[in-house]
């Protein structure tokens, strides 16, 4: 199975002479020609195989196959969550955590292990939830001490308890290992304190903390091996809902449901159906337009004096609520998600931005139509157009960079270095565009930089913070770009609602999609091993319309998703005498 | 599961400062006085005679402006720059280097490559962890920090191996972390002054047996969680292990704390309760962290610390001195533009002034016949020379203190593009790890800086 490379070598070529002196990138990190227009030979044997399999045998292309996986940290988002289920203590204690990492977009922390600071967090958390859980000890416990008997409660609490934060049944070592815990806090103090420290103990237990997948089976090192029930609950539950799994999913763990396809598809569609999943789809989409910190936006005062942490909030909140209602209430359409004339917000000052009302009779959660000559879907969401600008105002670059690079998945290599690329001074009283044309007329800038502004461009008629304008620096605004280097969209534009549909028209941005979603999915990047199960999952996308409900459910079904790469385990394990 | 959550606010450890929370706070300007009812405790310290060495390490971003920083006159009679003139009470403690190069081979652009390698001297790994967001595929950084380092020796015998203060240093990317615990494992800094201030001196003020309690708690907990990472470490392959044993050796230094007596130790007053990402607190949360860094250093919890303003493309905005434009976007301007060069100055001077300000909290402990700040080695450092041209040369370089006598401060030294990783080597000398020959894998040279330790 060869690596495609796509458009790339188009692009090398194209900006090649032009001073971008490394071409666009990602194609050679990912194996994906985002484009795959010329098909390449690897659709065959997909066919109609789409039931995903029902073992190892029987896989989606024969053999399964699957990138490995890292050992992953929960995500802050995904620990308070957690808690919350967990403990029914809702807390921001994540907030004090160290910021997670990024996979591409997207949070997960797969790569960096944890420092002394991060593990003195969790154990501050761990202390402080502990402590608020045995508050309301009746609650906590699934059985009266005082009929059943401190010790025996305790343990069976220990099994119970320890399933849902371990998200796998203890071994009879481990729970022995927790009530020891147990022992020593009954010991020091009384029946309270033991459950106590169990619960600080489970919490910061690396099973609690690690997405761990090491699952039933030994496997074969470097081979691919089926993911067990329990592991299948949580990749599903922390991928729809970026939480941990509900008393169904492990239920259906525990049944040997999730090892089949009719019992994964089933989980799904209920899962999809649950208000949980609100979140995640929330998460997807503001990590994928990088607005998921919007909230910590500060713009200058001066110029935009309407933009306040409230505005911001409003801003986020729509993305969220427009996404979820695509995805939910909607059809689940990319063209809906990047075209709608319409968005989900009942905020007066965001919906005073767009200059719209809402309409009479308006129920709350319904859309509301926006102007259609002036917005186009989650493109034209005031969070994308104020979060991608400066502070005083727009930015052409920032905006054409997260096309290029989030809905397009072409990276652009750094600026050049070392080398004196001292921008010319601006001019005073020109329009940002104006300035920013300078990128385009220096040949050691316009390489690089007429992939992003002809795309940033088409922003213009959108200040700092998203409102619409005709002005810029009293002169008219002059929103025409220009799209170069992709597959299928290649051409002259006038506005951000040209840019959108032609976007929108493109396989290559739906390919973009797909592969944003499937790392969402996975918590890391894509590699040659999962080169068949992409290709289906473009297939279907194609074949649904660009149904992104119909896309989370093929890349759930995939080999990917269902199989771990085993490790090859390393020569020297560590010295148990060390510990 | 299905109990509606109820919600707890997180705040300072709930259980820990029973009594702390209400003294800690004194007015937002009690910094200047705080060290005041804290300094007595510290008199007899180490008996009077031997004050241990102790390594601070600062960065400020996006480079400078070298006409304006750079000194005039000679090695030992020179001129402060009007970038360092918030200096000149110090100028007899500082060393201000001029002329080394940060070389730069490997992966990453150089924001990246300067901010990776400006402590590790170490190329940044090949790697995708930043693939989509920032233009490039470089990974973290390559190599041990020389804070790190020197830890790893000086930190054996403190409750804390180092200390990593940050103001406002944002997200887990290459560009925001500067101090390394080895290949691949960034050291995230602590942006919280009020988080630091829990963290530093939460057990201070706990009644002796509740704290008995609380640490023979945490032992069995520690136990368990060992257990836990020990049980797992074989299951997984070699770059899973690794952080296996990060997060192993984590919990032995927790281990290591909890077992130790809690220092004696006055707890500082001070107003932490400040939004500490908002830009307007930059200057406050910058003299909170510089505060209670230097009471951290006086009380010996550590011996190494760091201190890390903003990030690499650093994007604050400066209105406390009238430049509201954002950092970075400002650096990028030509040096035709004369406003660009002012600002830029006006910038790295404010900096100078908070260099400056660590440097008179350290002068204000006594030790010995003279201060902390002689037994401390204070190294400035950033990842850029220009903003503009992204240089690697000169990269502005300024140390302060005299490293318990290991440095004769008060001095101007210049270079000729040599490699700062002999400057590393240096620091690694004053420290007292007098074997170390070279540092990091930039460059095949060997031994410190000529006519520095």
């Amino acid at each position: 199975m060869g690596v495609r490379i796509g458009h790339a070598c188009a692009l090398l070529a194209l900006v090649g002479t032009a001073g971008c002196y490394d071409g666009l990138s990602g194609q050679d990190r990912s194996p994906f020609g985002a484009g795959d227009a010329d098909g390449g030979g690897a659709d065959g044997g997909d066919g109609d195989g789409g039931d995903g399999g029902e073992g190892p045998v029987a896989g989606l292309c024969g053999d399964p196959q699957t990138g490995p996986t890292a050992l992953r940290r929960l995500t802050n988002d995904q620990y308070d969550r957690t808690v919350a289920d967990l403990l029914g203590v809702e807390t921001n204690f994540s907030t004090s955590f160290a910021p997670d990492e990024r996979i591409g977009a997207f949070k997960s922390n797969g790569a960096a292990p944890v420092g002394q600071l991060q593990v003195e967090q969790y154990m501050d958390a761990a202390e402080g939830l502990a402590t608020e859980a045995v508050s309301d000890l009746g609650a906590l416990l699934p059985c009266d001490p005082t009929a059943m008997g401190e010790d025996a409660c305790a343990e069976m609490f220990v099994r119970e308890f320890g399933l849902k934060a371990y998200r796998r049944p203890l071994t009879d070592g481990e729970v022995a290992g927790v009530m020891a815990v147990y022992a020593d806090g009954k010991a020091e103090g009384a029946f309270v304190d033991g459950i106590r420290i169990a619960v600080q103990g489970l919490l910061q237990s690396p099973f609690f903390l690690y997405h761990i997948e090491n699952g039933i089976e030994a496997g074969v090192p470097g081979e691919p091996v089926a993911l067990s029930g329990y592991e299948m609950a949580s990749r599903l539950s922390y991928f729809l809902w970026n939480t941990m799994p509900d008393d169904e999913l492990f239920a259906a763990a525990e049944a040997g449901d999730l090892l089949t396809t009719e019992g994964i598809e089933a989980q799904v569609d209920r899962m999809l159906a649950d208000d949980r999943s609100y979140e995640a789809i929330a998460d997807f989409h503001l990590q994928w337009l990088g607005v998921d910190h919007i909230e910590a936006l500060e713009k200058n005062p001066t110029a935009y004096p309407d933009f306040t942490p409230e505005l911001a909030a409003a801003m986020r909140a729509e993305t969220a609520a427009f996404s979820n209602w695509v995805m939910r209430e909607g059809e689940g359409s990319l063209q809906t998600l990047l075209t709608a004339d319409f968005t989900i917000t009942d905020d007066p000052d965001l919906l005073a931005l767009y200059g719209a009302t809402l309409p009479a009779g308006h129920t709350p959660g319904d859309p509301v139509p926006l102007d259609a000559t002036q917005r186009s879907g989650v493109l034209t969401h005031a969070s994308l157009l104020a979060e991608h600008a400066h502070a005083d105002q727009t930015s052409p670059v920032h905006r054409g960079q997260l096309i290029r690079e989030n809905f397009l998945c072409q990276m652009l290599p750094p600026p050049p270095m070392n080398v004196d690329n001292v921008p010319p001074d601006p001019a005073p009283g020109a329009t940002t565009r104006e300035r920013f044309a300078e990128h385009t007329a220096d040949p050691s800038c316009a390489g690089c930089h007429q992939l992003i502004d002809g795309l940033g461009f088409a922003f213009e008629s959108y200040d700092g913070i998203g409102a619409f304008r005709d002005l810029d620096q009293g002169l008219p605004v002059d929103a025409s770009g220009a799209i170069f280097g992709t597959d299928d969209i290649d051409g002259e534009i006038d506005g951000a609602l040209q840019l959108a549909a032609q976007l929108a028209s493109s396989r290559q941005v739906s390919a973009c999609v797909a592969q944003q979603w499937f790392r969402f999915a996975l918590g890391r990047l894509e590699t040659d091993d999962d080169q068949c199960a992409f290709d289906h999952m473009l297939e279907s996308f194609d074949e649904s319309d660009q149904d992104m409900r119909a896309l989370v459910k093929t890349i759930i079904l995939s080999d990917s998703f269902r199989f771990r790469r085993v490790d090859e385990l390393s020569a020297a394990p560590l010295d148990p005498e060390e510990i | 599961m299905s109990r509606k959550p109820r919600f707890i606010e997180h705040g300072p450890r709930k259980r820990l400062n029973r009594n702390f929370s209400r003294r800690g706070f004194l007015g937002s300007l009690g910094a200047a006085g705080a060290l005041t009812p804290f300094l007595p405790m510290m008199r007899g310290h180490a008996g009077g005679t031997e004050f241990p060495v102790r390594l601070i390490l600062c960065f400020s971003a996006n480079g400078t402006i070298h006409e304006n920083w750079t000194p005039t006159g000679t090695v030992s009679d020179f001129q402060l720059s009007p970038i360092l003139s918030p200096l000149e009470s110090f100028k007899d403690q500082l060393t201000i280097l001029d002329g080394l190069e940060v070389l730069r081979p490997g992966p990453g652009d150089g924001h990246q490559k300067g901010m990776a390698l400006l402590w590790t001297g170490s190329q940044i790994l090949e790697g995708t962890e930043f693939a989509g967001g920032d233009g490039s595929s470089a990974g973290w950084g390559g190599g041990i920090s020389v804070d790190q380092h020197v830890a790893n020796t000086v930190g054996a015998q403190t409750a804390y191996k180092s200390l990593e203060f940050g103001v406002q240093t944002g997200g887990a990317t290459v560009w925001s972390r500067m101090s390394y615990a080895g290949s691949n494992q960034p050291i995230a800094p602590e942006p919280s002054p009020a988080a630091m201030f829990d963290r530093l001196f939460a057990d201070f003020d706990i009644d002796t047996s509740e704290l008995e309690r609380i640490k023979a708690e945490r032992g069995s907990v520690i136990d368990l969680v060992k257990g836990d990472l020990q049980a797992l470490s074989p299951k997984y392959g070699a770059a899973d292990q690794l952080k296996i044993e990060a997060h192993l050796d984590a919990i032995r230094q927790i281990e290591q704390r909890n077992d130790l007596a809690v220092p004696v130790c006055e707890i500082p007053m001070l107003d932490t309760t400040l939004p500490h990402d908002a830009n307007e607190n930059f200057p406050a949360v910058s003299r909170l962290q510089i505060d209670q860094m230097v009471m951290a250093l006086a009380c010996d919890l550590t011996r190494v610390a760091s201190l890390q303003w903003s990030r690499s493309v650093s994007g604050t905005r400066f209105d406390w001195i009238g430049v509201p434009d954002g950092h970075h976007d400002l650096s990028h301007l030509g040096d035709g533009d004369q406003s660009m060069v002012d600002k830029i100055t006006a910038i790295n001077t404010w900096y100078a002034g908070e260099f400056a300000y660590l440097l008179e909290r350290l002068a204000s402990v006594p030790e010995g016949n003279g201060t902390m700040l002689d037994n401390t080695l204070v190294v400035w450092g950033n990842e850029l020379s220009r903003g503009n041209s992204h240089g690697n040369h000169p990269v502005p370089f300024v140390l302060a203190g005299g490293a318990g006598g290991r440095i004769q401060p008060g001095r101007y030294l210049t270079y000729d593009r040599v490699p700062h990783n002999r400057l590393l080597v240096s620091i690694c000398h004053a420290l007292g790890l007098d074997e170390q020959t070279t540092f990091g894998d930039i460059d095949s040279g060997s031994g410190g800086l000529d006519g520095l330790t």
